[in-house]
């Protein structure tokens, strides 16, 4: 008996790879499709981006810090929140501070398409592109955007572009939307929303949540998406389900694959110790 | 003059740039030109570090190809690969205003980069799984608590956790918005202190690592 709660201790990983990997497989060819509960937080956000929270012309940026690996976690609810925006008549800025910006933008007008096609570039939206420089930069933001974004990634002096004639720092942004695996968020936090009061929320990958959940109970979030469940929640709230829906499906078979490897190791572990091992 | 550069100058630059952010934030809530020039200055700075870890980076590499040193396989796809992308990126911005605007630098990101970077990613998921079963053991109280904390966790945030009991969430959710923040909390506020501390003593020149990676006082 014993040996088998020592087998249960000492199972190759690669059984557990095979395990996950053909577990993964079963939802693909059988969706399962539970429902998702919405999150406080989550809401939080909706309802922060959308009336009587936000107005028409009113000025957001959305700030891509993530790049394509990451996409699963983040993308989803950036997708949802520029379609509100874009659909409640906010100015967006999209700015990026990921090498990937360009790949993440071609992306989000593609699941975005529809939005955009009814919008007009330089009116209603703008693509800033990269940049680097870390928290200086985002404070000179605040200070001044043109200087660090004399012109949109196109190569368009923002003075030329009709709706960033009159946005020139903190005083005519309204919202910042920062979607990070890192620290871009509490960037944001210190440069502009603690010294300037600026509305900030954060989509973040499901690992910054605890950090990140500190900030939203006291206030410094507007609201706060965490990770791919965040994006389905805010699919479900702006009732156009996606991608985020549907990861749903292989975060439940993961998630419970999980905790079954550590109530069995843990069944063999306490068994053994019971019985005089190690 | 060397020694000088290395420390007083150091000293010097560092104090004089912290009283000018100090004087902007509690007296120029507007902003204060000097202040903007100077974190300008950063930002350009902060560009030329990435050009000169490029090129250093550039530098090593070559030198383990040319010796033949450990994994110059590697080092060799890598000065392979930067010089692929630099030369159709450029291209690209040169003839059609940005990197994309080369179909080989475009096709190399949209066909091999996208996916190496997802796969990247996606792996984790198996590790984090193995890892769970070899690391999450029992073996006090504390731990035990943890694992149990950690399970409800996991649970809640997928949405079999409330099909297979609706208390899942509750607590899950009470770990999450209760539980953790006293902790996160005292360690943001200790951190926070830590780094004044850490800026002061900078300050005042008793910390050296920061400017030559030599131990403090």
């Amino acid at each position: 008996m014993s040996g088998i709660f020592d087998k249960l201790q000492a199972i190759d990983r690669r059984v557990f790879y095979w395990i996950l990997f053909v577990s993964l497989m079963v939802p693909f060819l059988y969706p399962i499709g539970l429902p998702v509960s919405l999150s406080r937080n989550t809401i939080d956000l909706w309802e922060g981006i959308n009336p009587p929270n936000v107005a028409p012309g009113d000025v957001a940026i959305v700030n891509f810090g993530y790049g394509v690996s990451a996409w699963s976690e983040c993308h989803p609810a950036v997708t949802v929140c520029v379609k509100a925006l874009l659909d409640n008549d906010v100015k967006v800025i999209i700015m990026g501070i990921h090498y990937d910006v360009d790949l993440t933008w071609a992306h989000l007008q593609d699941t975005a398409s529809a939005y955009f096609a009814t919008k007009e570039y330089g009116v209603d939206y703008v693509y800033l592109g990269y940049i680097t420089g870390a928290e200086p930069a985002c404070a000179q933001m605040a200070s001044d955007i043109r200087t660090v974004y004399p012109k949109d990634a196109y190569g368009t002096p923002l003075d030329d572009i009709p709706m960033m004639k009159d946005v020139f720092g903190w005083e005519e942004i309204d919202l910042v939307l920062s979607s990070d695996t890192g620290d871009w968020g509490t960037y944001f936090l210190r440069q502009w929303q603690s010294p300037h009061g600026t509305r900030l929320a954060e989509i973040g990958i499901a690992m910054l949540g605890s950090s990140a959940m500190p900030l939203y109970l006291a206030g410094n979030y507007f609201g706060l998406s965490i990770g791919s469940r965040g994006g389905a929640e805010l699919e479900k709230l702006i009732g156009e389900l996606d991608e985020a829906t549907t990861s749903m499906d292989s975060i439940n078979v993961s998630h419970i694959l999980v905790v079954l490897a550590i109530i069995m190791a843990n069944v063999g572990y306490l068994a053994s110790k019971r019985k005089g091992g190690n | 003059m060397s020694e000088f550069l290395k420390r007083e100058a150091v000293f010097f630059v560092t104090g004089l740039v912290t009283v000018i952010m100090f004087i902007e934030f509690f007296f120029f809530p507007a902003d204060w030109s000097i202040a903007e020039t100077l974190r300008l200055w950063g930002i350009i700075v902060y560009n030329m570090s990435l050009g000169l870890g490029a090129v250093f980076m550039m530098r090593n590499h070559s030198k383990n190809v040319i010796r033949k040193g450990s994994n110059w396989q590697f080092s060799g796809w890598l000065i392979i690969s930067m010089a692929v992308m630099l030369l159709t990126g450029l291209i690209g911005y040169a003839f059609g205003g940005a990197p994309a605007d080369n179909s080989i630098y475009s096709w190399v990101f949209t066909h091999i980069y996208t996916p190496l970077g997802a796969t990247l990613y996606a792996i984790t998921g198996f590790y984090i799984f193995s890892a769970a079963y070899r690391a999450f053991r029992a073996r006090n109280i504390d731990s035990a608590l943890m694992l149990i904390a950690g399970c409800f966790v996991i649970l809640s945030n997928a949405p079999v956790g409330e099909v297979i009991w609706s208390g899942i969430p509750t607590i899950g959710t009470w770990f999450k918005f209760t539980g953790q923040i006293p902790g996160m909390r005292s360690f943001a506020l200790v951190a926070a202190l830590g780094m004044l501390a850490y800026g002061f003593r900078a300050l005042l020149g008793k910390e050296k690592g920061f400017y030559a990676g030599v131990s403090s006082e």
